[in-house]
Order: structure tokens, then sequence, then C-alpha cells
């Protein structure tokens, strides 16, 4: 019985897929395609591979860049013979910054869905809840853009990104390095797992170093950031640390220039300001005054994996999908997948053995990571941490300083955990 | 007295903000009798007008009279095409129900305009003058100066005209009113107009100073609801007042360290004592009358 | 009121005709039935999850309809107080360990008090302005738990842990997502016949008097404090017991669910399922969850489910005064009258 109703919508997929690989190959002739995976430029037509990802899009911030870029490789892999002859079926739910739908979509995933893995993650709210769920039902997660403590302290998830802890101390040793930062005011939101988490770590790191931070923070709804402002002005700060998202970020950097404070104070931000449209947003008044550090390496890059990921993007993504650090992180995260199934059997590809296999990956390099990259088994994942220092211009952005690692406090037990577990390959 | 100074002043510009949304929502309220909760929902929508105009180009004066004409259309569009349907309903209804028009404005905006950082500017931001050591922009004083005028007129235009006589009559005893004659639709209409051209105008400074985000400005609302409730929704110099009240006891608690994380919360705290100081002499409801 | 007098009427008619007992108890037995046994067993767990959503804030529905529906007061704190006894379950079971259910009791008494304290207001004044009281608690609260965050298993008075969050685990009969739906619907039921004992009840005849006239209660010797802020109680209490199961659901709560628009947004529901029916707050329930679920589910934008939910709420306010349970009945009752005419 239930062999006759596998057939019949192995019958439905096969058709399905026979279509979509019709309407690729159509698509990849016009705008001669990117070769991904195999490169047999033949569409996958055997049994789907189901994977999964869980996506903020709706509410304050859209976080499915990763999942659009993941998209966009897995159809050129379906469009090149797939893995080893299965195309993947790539299913995402949108978690609507709601606790709530997290935990429904997640569970249609995992439980009903059955998906052998899922890649892509970026949310504000999905890690927190379904945690347990993914390390109950060992599904593992390559996520892109995980922003909460949760998301990293999690035994079965592990991102390409850094989220703001890494970030947000990279670009503050680089102002202590170059800008003669003694005292950092850290702004950011009063969410415990967001910016208390990230404020507070970012202080004790910076104590270790024998200097002094400073946790300035307010509540997402806040209408005035000029009482922010103040505050950060008041803690006798020579530094401002914004870790703010790119909305909220432009409109305390414009409460600054209402001020006139650009040229007291040092302006550090992380990855969220380097973002399209924040240099215009921003305009000439912050010319050469905001040092931002990017998580992965800048999007203009020459290297095969950044110009791979542009190419797929522009044939096999939606005009509309940005082409951001999130996007990049979605493409490395749907790359590392990619790479890991191609070296099992097709027969043998089920919800076991991925998450054996991907928990396996070490010292994966790219030239979209400034560093090799890790799953591993622990209860914490940080394997990206080290950032590239930009510069905001009127006119876009400016690297000031090339792909450095974080040094120091908790990155300490880090490299040596890496060094003798041999995750990075330099042991 | 430096910083008490600071915050004092911040506490005045951001308070114009509050007070401004607060007597829009007044006028309207004691005109029709609906709390309109989509009031920064519409603000908003201009303002998204008005920027993306200014985006292709548009002098900033093309910018302020799409913001104020898209606000002043949607507010009309639902005083007359859908608050009719439900004037017979008590006014909690039909304050909740703008909770769904609200909804249907802030998912089109949303839709329209994918979230990206956005700024809204003003000529009006270059200009300003220091007080008591804190810049002041053109705009800022634009939107206290404004929270004071607009105050004045609508008071004037109350006690002075025949239409706000009639919509004082309505405010009074809407039945009564429509039996003596006055003309309830259009006097509504005229209510939603101007409560729409406010909302236009607000809508534009709070792009400005506060951030050029649908859903930031939509829920605005629940604040500018405080300060009309200072007013009583009905009194247009109590809200003033109120809002800026609001607007500084909100800027000051960040001096004070144990509530500063929570300061977001003075409107809420400080409308609900008021209110509860204004009941202190009443003892019973009855039925009928709110 | 022409709901009420529906129901009045088919209620009269429970009485009179035998048939219409039976019929009555059939549909109940029917319901349960599908409800108990067929749906845990058919649905995937997407659908099992969402259904437990909705029958949890149905469940927190039944309060702001006991509200309106009986003393005609508008509560637009109900998800707030939701937050409220998810945040003393919580930190019940963090700091104590007891089983689930004492927990869950104490989220529902918490909730209880800080309902009949907000309430307060309510005995000097009513109508749209007692009801933005509410409104401003809701917001106040919004502020407040984004600063303080819900319990999960750390230090401190505040429970917030700055390492490894821990879950709280399913109550023990409920540890799969079937078991757990019945055992929110067992919950949801228990809290409405707790409802309607006190409807029936001196309480019951109390608050229509108040709903008739304060004066007339006051001289017929009714406390009318004390039975207006006994109905806030029981309003806080099933809020409280609501926010417990949540907690129960999902294993943590997030500051996000819990604003002060969906506490106006629930009232609004709660008018269009029928505030004068249980029935009307099951719809409530599937209102603002399910559907919710089913735009998303099906692949509609979710900006484009909200315009559409926007839309649906205004139509649904306007065409419907009685809210759907309202048309249901209706209905109900003019098949019947077709079928005894025949």
């Amino acid at each position: 019985m239930a062999n006759g109703v596998f057939t019949i919508s192995s019958v439905i997929s096969l058709s399905a897929g026979a279509l979509l690989a019709a309407l690729a190959s159509g698509a990849a002739h016009a705008a001669d395609a990117p070769k991904c995976g195999l490169g047999t430029g033949q569409a996958a037509d055997g049994r789907p591979i189901l994977i999964g990802s869980v996506v903020g899009e709706t509410g304050p911030d859209d976080f499915s860049a990763g999942a659009d870029a993941a998209r966009a490789y897995f159809k050129c892999v379906n469009a090149n013979g797939g893995i080893n002859g299965r195309p993947i079926d790539f299913r995402v739910e949108d978690d609507q910054w709601s606790p709530e739908t997290a935990s429904q979509v997640a569970s249609k995933l995992v439980k009903d869905d059955k998906v052998v893995a899922l890649v892509g993650n970026g949310s504000f709210v999905e890690m927190t809840v379904n945690a347990k769920l993914y390390e109950d039902e060992n599904v593992a997660v390559v996520a892109s853009a995980c922003a909460v403590r949760e998301c990293f302290e999690a035994r079965n998830i592990a991102s390409t990104n850094q989220g703001p802890v890494p970030s947000n101390i990279l670009t503050a040793q680089w102002a202590i390095d170059n800008l003669g930062t003694k005292k950092v005011a850290c702004i950011a939101l009063n969410i415990p797992s967001n910016g208390v988490w990230s404020c507070d770590q970012t202080d004790r790191w910076l104590a270790d170093q024998g200097l002094e931070g400073v946790p300035v923070l307010f509540d997402p709804g806040s209408a005035d950031l000029t009482a922010v402002l103040l505050e950060a002005v008041a803690t006798g700060a020579d530094t401002m640390l914004v870790s703010l998202p790119a909305n909220l970020g432009v409109a305390f950097f414009k409460a600054a220039e209402e001020q006139g404070l650009r040229d007291q104070y040092n302006w550090i931000a992380p990855t969220p300001l380097y973002k399209e449209g924040v240099p215009e947003a921003l305009g000439d008044y912050w010319d050469g005054k905001i040092y931002i550090n990017a998580e992965l390496t800048p999007w203009d890059r020459d290297g095969p994996d950044a110009k791979r990921w542009r190419e797929v993007m522009d044939a096999f993504a939606r005009p509309e999908d940005p082409r951001d650090t999130f996007s990049q992180a979605g493409f490395v995260s749907a790359n590392i997948l990619v790479d890991t199934l191609m070296e099992m059997k097709p027969e043998e590809i089920d919800r076991d053995n991925v998450t054996k296999a991907l928990k396996a990956v070490k010292n994966y390099r790219t030239d979209l990571l400034c560093s090799p990259w890790y799953f591993g088994e622990a209860a914490s994942h940080q394997p990206n941490h080290a950032g590239v220092e930009l510069v905001i211009k009127s006119t876009g952005f400016e690297v000031v300083a090339d792909c450095f690692e974080a040094k120091g406090g908790m990155f300490e037990d880090i490299l040596a955990m890496e060094k003798s577990q041999g995750m990075t390959g330099a042991n | 007295m430096g910083a008490y100074g600071l915050f004092l002043v911040n506490g005045l510009a951001v308070g114009a903000i509050y007070a401004l949304s607060g007597v829009g929502l007044v006028i309207l309220c004691r005109a029709t009798g609906v709390l309109n909760l989509a009031y920064g929902a519409i603000g908003a929508a201009g303002a998204m007008i008005a920027w993306q105009l200014m985006q292709y180009g548009c002098p900033e004066a093309i910018g302020w009279l799409a913001a104020i004409g898209t606000a002043t259309l949607l507010s009309l569009a639902y005083g007359r095409l859908i608050a009719p349907h439900l004037s017979f309903r008590e006014p909690v209804v039909r304050a909740v129900a703008t909770l769904g028009f609200a909804i249907m404005i802030l998912s089109l905006m949303n839709f329209s305009w994918v979230e990206a950082p956005r700024r809204l500017t003003l000529a009006t931001d270059a200009i300003g003058l220091s007080i008591l050591g804190m810049r002041v922009t053109g705009t800022r004083l634009i939107a206290l100066l404004a929270a004071v005028l607009v105050t004045l007129a609508v008071a004037l235009f109350l006690a002075a005209t025949q239409t706000g006589l009639r919509m004082r009559a309505l405010a009074n005893d809407r039945d009564l009113a429509a039996v003596l004659g006055v003309p309830v639709v259009s006097v509504e209409t005229v209510a939603w107009g101007i409560s729409g051209v406010i909302a236009g105008f607000s809508g534009m400074m709070f792009a400005d100073l506060v951030r050029l985000n649908p859903t930031v400005l939509t829920f605005l609302v629940i604040p500018a609801v405080a300060a009309a409730i200072v007013g009583r929704l009905e009194s247009l110099m109590l809200t003033l007042a109120g809002g800026l009240t609001i607007g500084v006891v909100e800027s000051m608690a960040t001096l004070i360290r144990p509530v500063a994380p929570f300061r977001a919360a003075a409107p809420f705290v400080v409308a609900a004592l008021l209110m509860l100081w204004y009941q202190r002499h009443r003892r019973l409801t009855f039925a009928g009358r709110d | 009121m022409s709901a009420l007098e529906a129901r009045q009427q088919s209620a009269a008619g429970t009485d009179g005709t035998g048939t219409l007992r039976l019929i009555r108890l059939a549909g109940l037995v029917a319901t349960a039935a599908l409800v108990f046994g067929i749906v845990p067993e058919v649905l995937g767990s997407l659908w099992l999850k969402v259904l437990i959503s909705a029958a949890i804030y149905g469940l927190a529905a039944s309060g702001v309809a006991l509200l309106y529906a009986r003393l005609g007061l508008v509560s637009l704190m109900q998800v707030a107080l939701v937050g409220v006894g998810g945040w003393v379950t919580l930190k019940m079971w963090h700091a104590t360990g007891l089983p689930f259910e004492i927990d869950m009791l104490a989220g529902g008494l918490a909730a209880a008090i800080v309902g009949a304290l907000l309430g307060l207001p309510a005995l000097r004044m009513r109508g749209l302005y007692f009801a933005l009281v509410t409104l401003m608690a809701a917001a106040a609260f919004q502020i407040f738990i984004t600063a303080t965050q819900f319990p999960n298993g750390g230090e401190g008075w505040l429970g917030v842990s700055r390492s490894a969050p821990a879950f709280m685990p399913r109550p023990l009969l409920a540890t799969t997502d079937a078991a757990m739906f019945r055992y929110v619907v067992a919950v949801a039921v228990l809290c409405f016949l707790a409802i309607e004992a006190c409807r029936r009840s001196r309480a019951g005849r109390a608050w229509a008097l108040i709903r008739k006239s304060e004066a007339s209660a006051m001289a017929a010797g009714v406390s009318v404090a004390f039975y207006k802020l006994a109905a806030f109680a029981l309003a806080g209490f099933v809020a409280g017991v609501a926010g417990g199961l949540l907690a129960a659901t999902i294993g943590v709560l997030d500051a996000r669910s819990f604003p002060a628009a969906d506490s106006v947004m629930l009232f609004a529901l709660t008018l269009v399922g029928g505030a004068y029916a249980f029935l009307g707050q099951a719809i409530t329930g599937l209102l603002f969850r399910a559907v919710p679920a089913l735009l998303n589910d099906v692949g509609v934008d979710g900006d484009i489910a909200f315009l559409i939910f926007g839309a649906a709420l205004l139509h649904a306010l306007i065409t419907a005064p009685t809210g759907i349970a309202g048309q249901l009945f209706g209905l109900f009752g003019r098949l019947i009258r077709l079928g005894g005419r025949r």
C-alpha cells in the first residue's frame, strides 16, 4: 500500500522535476549559466532529496537572503545533474518573527516533510524555539543568519555568519589598534538574547584588554533616539559602537548628525550596517567616518567562489533577491551541504547519515569566508571569527583592513579547541 | 543642570510629536466618535509616498503635497466608505475596526517597499539653533510650533465657525444633534478630512524625526493615544500638555538608571495615572453613557 | 443584542422539546469524538501545533468574551495577561520544578490578580475610555517584557540565563503533539465549564443586573465592585492558564509574542467569532491562529496575508454584528424551524 502511494508521488515529482528542468535549461541557455555540482548540464531526475529552511521574512526585518541564495544554488545544482542524479527539493518557510509560527513551520519541515537537513536559516526567533527540536530529531542546520545567543549555543546548529559578538569585537579590535580607542559605548537593543548578550560579551572582552565598555540599551520601539545618543555621550566613551539593525542604525546616525557630533567620537559598527542603501541613506556627512566590520569578504571580490556566487545569483535567483553578506552566507551554507552530499552514496542519503556527515565537516575553505569553516560535535559553534574592516563612503564601502582574526578573551579558547581537534587543518 | 537642560529640551522636541498626533486623534474623536487607530498608518503611507517621489527627484514641496494628499484621501476613504457602516455600533467597536484598516495599509506598505534602510531628509534639517547645549533643528522647532499652532487653530475653528459648532454639537449628543438638523455626514467628512491633513503632516514629521519605517510609524499611534487620553479625548489643550509632558518624562527618565531601560513605557504610565486622577471623584458608572 | 435573544430562545427550546436536546447531545458527542479521537490522529505535526495555538487563544478569548457579553466591558489587554501567566508558569517551573499543573495554576492565579488590579479603574469608568486604560496596560507590558524577557532557567529574580537556555518540558500527560492537543482542549473545556458555572450561579445573576443598571444592582444589595472584579479575575485566570499552556507547548516564550496590537486584535476577533457562545471563542481561536497559518502554508506572501486578514476583519465587523457564531446559531435555528414545519 505504502509502496503504491510512493510510486504515485514519485511519478508526480518526476514530471514536476522534468518540467522544472525544462524551464531551467531554457534559462541556462539564455544566460550561459554557471556550472554547479556535477556540471553535466543535464537536469537531475532521480528521487528528490528534501532540504528545508526557516527564515524570518515577514516582520521588522527580512532575514530570507540566505535562503534565497541557497535556493538559487540548488536550482543550479539540479540543472547540472543534481546530487549524483537526485535533485534537491528545497522548502523555505517564513516564521513571520513569531515563536509560535517558527515552532509550527519547523515541525512541518522536520516531522511532517522529514527533511534531511536545514540550510540557510536566518531568524531572530526560530533558533531559540527550535534548537531542542533539531537536537531531538537529530537534524543538522547549516544556518546563515544567526543573530541571537541561542543560535550559537545549540548542538545541532552551526552558522556561516558570525553574529553580533565576534563582529562587535572585531570592529572594536580594529578601532583599538588604529583609532586609539580606550572606552567604548556599546549601543544596542535591550533584548537579552541579542543586544544585552552581545554588549555584555564585548564589554568583557574589552575588560580583558584592560579597556572599558559601557552598554547603552534601549527598546526597539523607542521613538526617541536622541535620548539614546545623549545617554551614550554621557558615558564619557571615546568610541561609539553602533550595534543596531540597519534601519535603526541610520536613524541613530541621523540623530548624531543633528547634534553635529561626527568629529568628537570614533564611530564603529558590526555587519548589519554593511548593507546596500546604507551609504545613500547616511549621506555625505558621514563620508569616511564610520568603520564597519563585515562577517564575510566584501561583495565585489574576484575570488572563484565570489564570482560563482554572483553568476549563480544572476542566472538562478529572482532579480529582487538581495546580494549582500547574508546572501553570501547562504550560498556558502548551500555549498557546504551540496559538497557533503556529493561525498555520500545517493541511496544512503537519509537524515542520520547527513547529520553525521555535516557534523564531520572541517577545514572547509572558500574565498567568501576569511577563515576555514567547520561544524563539529560541540554544545556551541562559533567557526566564523575573522572579518574585514570597511569604511563608509558616500558612494559605497571601501576596505581599510583585509581579513583579520579576533584575538584575546573568548577567542583564545576557540582557537585552542580548533587546534587540538584539527578543525582548520592547522595542527 | 547641563544634562537636565539637555534632556528637557530633547523631551519637548519628542513630546511635540506625541502632542501633534494626539491633537489629530482628538479632533476626529470629538466630531465623529471614532478613535482612529489607523492614524499612524495613514501618516506613514503619506510619508512613504513622499519619500518615493523625492527619490525620483521631485522637489520637497511636491513630497509634502503628496504626503498630505495621500493621508487625506485615505482618511476620507475610510470616513466615507467604511465608517458609516459602523456608525451605530459602540465607540470601542468603531475604534477596534480601524485597526483592520491600519493592518491593510501597513501590509500594503510592507509589500510595496521591502525592508531597507531609508531616510527622509527635509530642508529644515539643515538649519537649527542651540538651546541649553542641545542643537535643535528647524524640523523639531516646526514640530513644536505646529503642535501649538494646530491646537490653537482647531480650538478656534471649533469655537468660531458654524461647522465647528456643529462638531461640538455632534460631540455632545449625536442623536440630538441629528434631530436638530446638523448635517451629520458632511460635518463628519470635514472632520475626517482635517484629521487626514494633520495625519499627513505629522507623518512627514515622524518620518524625519523618528525614522522612515512603516511598522514603527504605524504603531506610534499607541503612545499618541496616551496623549489623547491625557486630554480625555476632548480637550485639545490638555492633549498638547499631555504630549509634551510624556515626551519630557520619557526623556528625563534616561537620567534615572534603574528606570532607564523601561522609559519607553512612560506614555502609558503617565496616561494611566492621570486617567485615574481625573476619575478620583467619580463613584458610580451608569450604563449608556461612556 | 439579537444574538443574546437567539441564545435565550434556543435555550428555552432545549428545555421544551426532547428532539432538540437529543440533537444537541448527539452533536456534542460527535464533536467530542472528532476533536479527541480523529483530529489528533489524522493531522500532521504542523496542523496539530496550529490547532493547539488556536485552542489556547480560544481559551484566552473566552475571558474577553466574558467581560464583553456579561458586563459590556472591553478588555484590550488579554494577550498581555497571557504573557503574565506564561511568565509566572515558566518562573515557577524553573524555580521549583513542581508539576506543570501546579505551575499553570500559579500562572492563572497571578494573571487573575493582575487582571483584577488593572480592572480596578473599571469601577469608575467604562466604554472606550476604560478600554484605553487596558490598552495602555498592554502597551506598558510590551515594553517591560522586552527588557526583562521570559525566564529560561537562569539565575536571579528574572531567571534569564546568560548561557544555555533551558526548556520547560511538556506536562507528563502530554509529551507528544497529539496528546498535547487533547490536553489543551481538555483544559480549555474545563475553563469554559467553570465560566459557565459562574454564569449560572449568583455571580451570573449579579453580572446581569450590573449590566442592566449599576444603580439598581446596588439598590438590590449586589456588591458591584466585588462582582466586577471577580469577572476581571476570572478573565485574567483563563488568560494566565492559556499562557501556561502556550509555554508548555513551545517550552520557551519570547517577548515578541505579546504586542499590544495583538490584544486589540484578539478583542476584534472575539466580536467577529461571537462573544455570546463558546462556539464563538472556538472560531476566534481559529481566526487568530489557524487562518494566518493556512495562508502561510498555501504560500501567500506574508504581507498579502495580513492585507487579506485586515480586510476580512473589517468586513466581518460590518456584516456580522452578532459574530459568526451568532450567524451559525441563526442558521441552525432556521433549519430546525424548517424541519419542524415539515
